[in-house]
């Protein structure tokens, strides 16, 4: 505002021309009518937004009026609870900076037709990139965390997160009979002493290498539930993957993993059982010499199919 | 009692960015003594003015009553002195109405506004605004062009280089407009390339601010030619107003334009819009207006505002002459001066804009939000 102020000074000869700074202001208290009152203090004390129906154009008005401007019907008692969840029906980016503004320019302005309401009114939106904003974005209201008892009770609107932000696994429809995946490992000693903590399995054929010499593996040996823990990652985040539901898993232990051992477990799908949707899998556990550590089954609900 | 009104007189001062040098008074009497320099009318009370409407806004001129400012030039103290605060073509209506009931044979109408000397005309538009719903969102005129201007281009495919074509081709026409002293001419790269002001909306698309002042002489059929040979006479007027809230229009389709045409052309007999009339003035407050109200005046096959830019008929089909309201006047004198500019095409007064033979014209009007006001005025000469 400095800034005009001084292109005016100096492009204008102001001799003899004298301008006095005015401004008009003027406290007042507007009476927002009873129906504007109901929908600004069910705002303002339930955080509830409200429309009012004209049950004989089938059409609810955001923000609200007495009568239906099409029908000229009284419609002043007809309120309906509306969601905080609507649709961006039109929207523009504000770049010029004004004192009536809610919020710092650029921001946008949008019209948001609320669900189950048929006008849109303008609001604010956030939470958005300028770049990325479009008709069609589905919102939902942000409550301010202080009233003002205006219609900036509701502080703006921000999207949806459509759908999960995960993305989930292979569904029973997507898995195929000899699909397999696999998650290696190395164990080290830290692995057992926490994996006994774990269990509480403080076995001196794991804790103690001079009582490990006097048994027949003459060393420390892992757990053997710990190789076959390596199973998990595979079924919860590979094969399914995320969103599967382990129903059962079997291991036979076939021998022994020492520290420093590189264990892989893999699974495969070997069944799919139609009735339940449910998924068989065979699973194995080699060491680095590609010996067998341990072997077994798994029944998995695979995740949902993505929408 | 059915009698025909003709526009007897029309001035207009410089339209300019700032005339800091005259008070809204001083402009109103410039523009009363051109008016009375071409017709000779006086307040007489036999023969002179019996009735004078400005046209002014108490916000633009931040004072109550703002036609209080200026009863003297207005006559007010003589006859019946009236206001109103829409578009300064309401005058001309109200004017008309006066008349043809009988109540007033002949009619001073008058509009003023400095723009200039609010700090953000913005400001003003914001007050248009409810206090409870729309203006702690911050809603004002322009914003509201912003929401329309994005409706209507994504239904009429009107881009940012159409626009651009809309506002060099006005100034242009603007050069030839001696009413319009301050009109730098742009390239369309130019105004593609100034900032946006409320997307798609740029900076070069908006009527810029200006202070002016506009006047007509109204008479009675059977009077009018005590004033001037070359009458102008008003065959059709209409009126639409859109409802309130953006949200309860279809701004890219406007309803109201449709309806306000449509009552002054049934008014006026005319069946064909497309071909009645030699000369067009719209108000284009925003460039993506001028397709859009084209549309709405039924100018143009809806629809086909795009390509109407596209093939530029807007010269050989005289669509704003004068490089309407982008060339630049205030927001209330838009409209009103598109019905003087048309008059003098008519009148044979245009000067080096002027229209070959113009015989009918077309005047348009608008006020309010994202076009919620429209008013139309159809005019023919003998």
């Amino acid at each position: 505002m400095d800034h005009k102020k001084r292109e005016y000074t100096m492009t204008i000869d102001t001799k003899d021309c004298f301008t006095i700074e005015g401004k008009l202001a003027l406290p007042y208290q507007y009476f927002a009518g009873r129906t504007g009152s109901r929908f600004i203090t069910s705002l303002r004390d339930n955080k509830k937004i409200m429309g009012l129906e004209c049950k004989h154009c089938n059409k609810v008005f955001v923000p609200p009026r007495s009568t239906c401007e099409v029908c000229f019907e009284d419609i002043s008692e007809n309120w309906v609870d509306l969601p905080n969840t609507g649709i961006v029906t039109g929207f523009t980016i504000v770049r010029y900076e004004e004192p009536h503004q809610p919020v710092k320019p650029p921001y946008i302005t949008a019209l948001v037709k609320l669900d189950k309401a048929d006008t849109p009114f303008a609001h604010i939106v956030k939470g958005i990139p300028l770049s990325k904003m479009k008709t069609g974005l589905r919102v939902e209201a942000v409550f301010a965390k202080r009233t003002t008892a205006t219609i900036m009770d509701i502080d703006h609107f921000r999207p949806i997160k459509e759908g999960p932000s995960f993305k989930l696994g292979y569904s029973y429809d997507a898995l195929e009979v000899g699909m397999s995946d696999s998650f290696t490992k190395t164990i080290s000693e830290t692995d057992v002493y926490l994996f006994a903590g774990i269990s509480g399995d403080f076995n001196p054929m794991h804790m103690n290498e001079e009582f490990a010499k006097t048994t027949p593996m003459g060393t420390r040996i892992a757990h053997g539930a710990l190789p076959q823990c390596l199973i998990a990652p595979v079924l919860g985040m590979k094969l399914p993957g995320l969103g599967t539901i382990a129903l059962e898993v079997t291991t036979r232990f076939k021998a022994p993993t020492y520290f420093g051992d590189t264990i892989t477990a893999t699974g495969e799908v070997v069944e799919k059982l139609p009735e339940r949707r449910w998924v068989r899998m065979a699973l194995t556990f080699t060491n680095q010499k590609n010996e067998l550590v341990a072997e077994g089954s798994a029944l998995v609900l695979p995740p949902p199919s993505m929408p | 009692m059915d009698r025909k009104v003709g526009i007897c007189a029309v001035a207009q001062t410089h339209f300019q960015r700032n005339k800091w040098d005259q008070r809204f008074q001083n402009m109103a009497l410039e523009v009363l003594e051109s008016l009375q320099q071409q017709t000779g009318v006086d307040f007489s009370e036999d023969k002179g003015i019996d009735m004078s409407i400005s046209c002014s806004d108490d916000m633009f001129d931040a004072r109550t009553i703002s036609d209080n400012g200026l009863t003297d030039v207005l006559g007010g103290h003589f006859r019946c002195e009236e206001k109103i605060a829409q578009e300064g073509i309401q005058a001309l209506y109200y004017g008309l109405a006066a008349i043809r009931s009988g109540h007033a044979d002949v009619v001073l109408l008058l509009g003023h506004c400095k723009e200039s000397q609010g700090k953000s005309r913005n400001r003003v538009t914001h007050l248009a605004f409810d206090p409870f719903y729309t203006r702690p969102v911050g809603l004002d005129f322009c914003v509201g062009a912003g929401l329309q201007a994005q409706a209507y281009g994504e239904k009429s495919g009107i881009t940012d280089d159409h626009l651009a074509k809309i506002v060099v081709r006005a100034r242009k026409m603007a050069a030839n407009n001696p009413n319009q002293p301050d009109t730098q001419q742009v390239t369309a790269e130019e105004v593609m390339a100034s900032a946006f002001l409320a997307d798609p909306i740029r900076t070069l698309h908006a009527y810029p601010v200006s202070d002016g002042a506009v006047g007509m002489i109204l008479a009675a059929e059977d009077r009018v030619r005590e004033f001037t040979d070359t009458p102008v006479w008003i065959t059709g007027v209409g009126n639409s107003m859109d409802s309130f809230f953006l949200g309860d229009r279809d701004l890219a389709s406007s309803v109201a334009l449709k309806a306000a045409a449509g009552r002054a052309y049934k008014r006026a007999g005319i069946r064909d819009p497309k071909s009645a009339f030699d000369v067009k003035e719209v108000c284009d407050q925003y460039a993506y207006q001028l397709p859009m109200w084209m549309e709405g005046l039924g100018l143009i096959q809806e629809g086909r505002g795009a390509r109407w830019v596209d093939d530029q008929e807007w010269d050989k089909t005289n669509v704003n002459i004068s490089g309407g309201m982008l060339a630049g006047n205030p927001l209330l004198l838009g409209g009103f001066v598109r019905a003087a500019e048309a008059a003098l095409q008519l009148k044979g007064e245009a000067g080096s804009r002027q229209v070959k033979n113009a015989r009918t014209a077309l005047a348009h009007g608008v006020m309010g939000p994202a076009g919620q006001f429209h008013s139309v005025v159809t005019l023919e000469r003998d």
